[in-house]
């Protein structure tokens, strides 16, 4: 067991030890190079931030304009409180006084001035309070209590384009619609004053403090003309206070562009007491938002696929329309009636005669009509730099059978956003071109004044032709000078356009009764349009569901403002007198009595009624059955809530 | 020389602050003059009074546990104080144990290879003395003392295979201090993610790195350290060399790792050429001390292993140790004037 421990034993060990000892410095020196080059850059930015001490400078966020450089959305000082609660010396009293300024509990107020924290917020009470608060606050000349200077968001004009711009949070942050959607370019960057200060919470010497100014967002200019809006929200608000609607949506756009001029949406808000309406409210932009079946307006699709595919002349091609259509087994009727007899093809335009855009349907087939629909921009989203645009809803090709196409042509069974159908009608009008809307124009660096961003209008395609485009605006012009839309005709500027009553599918999937979206979309001047503008109302109330009768005269209103505001001038060519009214043939009223009031949406001829008494069923009318008045003149209409006697 | 060499660093490093600066540069006097007297003390004169040092050692180690006389210090009862002076009795307590090894394991070594006659007396001398100061506790010192103990008697030809069976029952007993203490596995599992708890106990190790990293290839320069305002707590003392490596950058690091390795060197050289196995073994357990606390203590700073208090030889503050290091130094002087080098 015993053995000699030899010197050479010994030695050897010794080596062995110092062997052993030179790896362990040499994993020593191999791991103070990783920490100093691998994790080293990392290390110093960390470092760096635990040292350094930042006091906030808020960026101004960018304000919003309208096209002219009218402030829609501006902001105004409102200015916080902070506390440094190592330098607050009675945080009782402190907090006592605080909260008696600030509404709030004191035991709340006094958590504040006691937080373990470098710099603490009042948050909420303290953030964005009055000048008059703030004052207060510093009259006080409390030791660690500082006001520091920020501003919140404030909306000159109320209501007005609210759901459009949106609105910001307590921190300026961009909850809803613009604001949300331009947030990054419209909030800027925080600035800050960096001192480095050392653990003891000293300024560190031989530091240099960093300053680094915020960066203001930039401004952000629109293509909305606030002239057009103010139109457009006056027109809305006067159709709410008549009609009584369950909403109401007005888009504007400049077809050339594709450019949005203005865009309203009832029920509106007030963007800077966002809280007190429901979220539906401000979160719906109905004109993006809402899809529904667009009733006859969609009409014009079906009427650019046909000319363009040269399946119909308008003024040598005749239908004989007798009330009905029967496709596959299946009748669609007129909304007239016993129909509206033989007619050329401008003329089955003219009365938006379903069975005539039957034919013009089936003349297209299922490929071709649903082609051109896809093409002018349905089924998707067009791209609009809003929050919250819906995408609509088209049959799926292979459910596509001649019933499906017979009923698309006259714009039932699809579902489309309104900004869709306006897109789609600026480019029926403007020549075929086919534009992506958008509402931000150009954004500004509020201290410079330069432009950082210009957005250029973008061109999705090219639809129709030039010679497609002026066909589809001479028979719409036709339609408000002669047909269904006269109610929105405009002495001296020429207006086109379409009605349209959108049927509305109720929860359990069948169409609601009595209960419709009037629509009308229109342009002007007809030869070369500026401006398109579309106005649906969401069920009316004490009136009857003419989209002709309701929402031509509203889009009328607009078209005539509006196209005054930008400038354009008021024409008196020939070309405009064929149109006048006094040469419009008059109207035969029909026969009314013993129907029920949801009758008269089959009746869109240009008539105004005013009705007596409350009730579904009509008893009495005037003038009588068969007189001929002008077009435009007021039928009367007794109701009562028993059917009359038939004599 | 190169011993002298490397004591240089001690006077510059302390900078920042005269206060340490100046005790610093006293106990390095100090230090330097008792070098220079051991140097000229025959070295077997430590073996002829083995027994009375270790025995003052032990007694020094018990008087520090009597409150009034120990003072407690960063939760530790380490110092005994003398006036504004004070000294940590386990740094002698080192020392004298590796005196007496040296002595008991030249005399015995014919006995080493034995498990009960030369391994296991030696080695419950070293955890009596290990077992004093981790009354204190004092984790640090206890470890360099039984490694360097260790180092001694493995290089004094004990059995490879009673280490493993040692090593094995280290590695209980680790766990027993561990449980005995709960800072401890803090400790443990802050070095494992220190940016858990950074505040906590990851603080230290995290504000080491923040100091080792910045520094780079070249260091900010001599004096230039951010993090020893107040980051990086006591930066004189067991987290010096994160200041070092902060200011001198990898290049400064690298140079200090190689001036401990090159005393190391040279002195296992001196123990190599030692005319006698005291003299050989004595030389080996200074230069195991000193070396092995380097390598802990720097482990420790660039995050390697998890923090225990122990200093860096020759750089840290701290009178009793600059003091006893130069002594040994000393100690290893002498031993050279005989070694055949």
């Amino acid at each position: 067991m015993k053995r000699r421990v030899s010197n050479v034993t010994m030695r050897k060990r010794l080596v062995t030890v110092f062997l052993l000892a030179i790896l362990m410095f040499a994993i020593m020196d191999v791991r103070l190079g990783y920490v100093q080059f691998v994790i080293g850059d990392m290390l110093v930015d960390q470092a760096k931030e635990s040292r350094s001490r930042d006091i906030i400078f808020e960026p101004e966020r960018g304000r919003i304009m309208d096209k002219n450089g009218e402030i829609l959305v501006g902001n105004v000082s409102a200015p916080s409180v902070m506390v440094v609660p190592k330098q607050i010396k009675n945080p009782q009293k402190v907090a006592e006084q605080l909260a008696k300024i600030l509404d709030m509990p004191v035991d709340k107020a006094y958590k504040h001035v006691t937080k373990k924290a470098n710099i603490e917020e009042i948050r909420p009470e303290g953030i964005k309070i009055s000048e008059e608060q703030a004052d207060a606050i510093s009259n006080l000349n409390l030791d660690g209590v500082y006001i520091a200077e920020d501003s919140k968001r404030y909306y000159p004009n109320g209501t007005f384009l609210s759901q459009v711009l949106g609105f910001t949070g307590i921190d300026n942050q961009g909850l809803m619609g613009l604001e949300l959607y331009y947030d990054e370019m419209l909030s800027g960057e925080e600035g800050s004053l960096s001192f480095f200060s050392d653990a003891k919470e000293q300024r560190m010497p031989k530091i240099a403090d960093v300053y680094t100014p915020p960066k203001d967002g930039n401004d952000l200019k629109l293509t909305i003309d606030s002239k057009v809006q103010t139109i457009i929200e006056r027109e809305l608000d006067i159709a709410v206070s008549k009609y009584n609607p369950d909403g109401a949506l007005a888009i504007a756009v400049d077809p050339d562009t594709g450019g949005v001029v203005g865009m309203s949406t009832r029920p509106s808000f007030n963007p800077a007491n966002y809280q007190e309406v429901d979220s539906d409210v401000y979160s719906r932009n109905l004109p993006i938002w809402s899809t529904y079946e667009p009733g006859s307006t969609f009409k014009i699709i079906t009427l650019a696929a046909a000319l363009e595919e040269k399946a119909v002349d308008l003024n040598e091609d005749t239908y004989n329309d007798d009330g009905s259509i029967k496709v596959e087994g299946a009748t669609l009727h007129c909304w007239k009636s016993g129909g509206h007899g033989l007619q050329t093809y401008l003329e089955v335009v003219q009365n938006s005669c379903n069975p005539g855009f039957v034919a013009l349907g089936e003349k297209l087939g299922k490929e071709k009509l649903f082609s051109y629909i896809e093409n002018f921009g349905f089924g998707k989203k067009t791209g609009i730099d809003l929050q919250g645009e819906g995408k609509g809803i088209l049959f799926k090709p292979e459910n596509i059978g001649p019933v499906e196409l017979a009923t698309t042509a006259f714009g039932q069974g699809v579902s489309v956003t309104p900004i869709q159908q306006v897109m789609a009608v600026s480019a029926a009008v403007n020549g075929g071109y086919l534009y992506e809307p958008f509402i931000a124009k150009e954004f500004i660096n509020p201290r410079t004044g330069e432009i950082t961003k210009k957005v250029q209008p973008e061109l999705k395609r090219r639809v129709i032709s030039e010679s497609t485009s002026k066909e589809i605006r001479n028979a719409l012009e036709s339609v408000v000078a002669k047909g269904t839309g006269r109610g929105a005709y405009v002495e001296g500027y020429r207006v086109g356009g379409k009605t349209g009553t959108a049927q509305k599918v109720g929860k359990d999937g069948s169409y609601m009764k009595n209960n419709y979206i009037l629509s009308f979309i229109g342009f002007a001047p007809a030869d070369d349009p500026e401006l398109v503008v579309y106005v649906a109302i969401d069920n009316p109330k004490e009136t009857v569901q003419f989209g002709g009768v309701v929402v031509a005269p509203i889009v009328g209103n607009i078209m005539d403002d509006s196209l005054r505001a930008l400038g354009v001038e008021k024409r008196t060519d020939g070309l405009q007198k064929e149109y006048k009214w006094t040469e419009q043939p008059l109207v035969e009223v029909p026969d009314l009595i013993g129907k029920e009031k949801s009758d008269l949406v089959n009746y869109q001829v240009n008539l105004s009624v005013e009705t007596s008494g409350s009730g579904e069923y009509i008893i009495d009318q005037s003038p009588d059955p068969g007189v001929k008045i002008g077009q435009g003149k007021k039928v009367r209409i007794y109701l009562s809530e028993s059917k009359p006697k038939q004599n | 020389m190169v011993y002298s060499a490397s004591a240089i660093w001690a006077n510059y490093r302390f900078n920042d602050s005269f206060f340490f600066a100046k005790r610093q540069l006293l106990f390095a006097v100090v230090g330097i003059i008792a070098m220079y007297g051991v140097m000229n003390v025959p070295y077997y004169f430590w073996r002829k009074y083995a027994k009375p040092i270790l025995l003052i050692c032990f007694l020094l180690l018990l008087a520090v546990l009597i409150p009034g006389v120990g003072m407690v210090r960063g939760g530790a009862r380490s110092w005994i104080g003398v006036g504004a002076f004070s000294v940590q009795p386990s740094e002698f307590m080192k020392l004298g144990l590796i005196i007496f090894l040296a002595t008991y394991l030249s005399i015995h070594q014919k006995y080493i290879t034995s498990l009960k006659k030369g391994f296991l007396p030696s080695l419950l001398l070293v955890f009596v003395a290990f077992g004093f100061i981790m009354l204190q506790p004092d984790l640090g010192t206890g470890m360099v003392l039984v490694l360097t103990s260790m180092v001694m008697i493995f290089v004094a030809g004990a059995r490879i295979s009673h280490f493993i069976g040692l090593g094995l029952l280290g590695l209980v007993g680790f766990a027993g201090l561990i449980a005995s203490a709960p800072y401890r596995i803090d400790r443990i599992t802050a070095f494992l993610n220190p940016w858990e708890d950074p505040l906590g106990d990851g603080f230290q190790i995290i504000q080491s790195l923040y100091a080792i990293g910045p520094g780079g290839l070249m260091g900010l320069g001599l004096g230039q350290s951010l993090q020893k305002f107040f980051y990086l707590p006591e930066p004189q003392n067991d987290f010096i060399f994160a200041i070092l490596a902060e200011e001198l950058g990898f290049i400064g690091g690298t140079f200090v790792l190689l001036l401990f390795l090159l005393l190391l060197w040279r002195g296992i050289r001196v123990s190599l050429a030692a005319p006698d196995t005291f003299g050989s073994l004595l030389g080996l357990g200074i230069i195991g001390m000193i070396s092995i606390q380097v390598m802990i203590n720097i482990s420790v700073v660039i995050g390697l292993i998890p923090v225990t208090g122990i200093t860096l030889p020759f750089i840290s503050y701290g009178g009793s140790s600059l003091t006893l290091t130069l002594f040994s130094v000393g100690i290893l002087l002498n031993i050279s004037k005989y070694a055949k080098i």
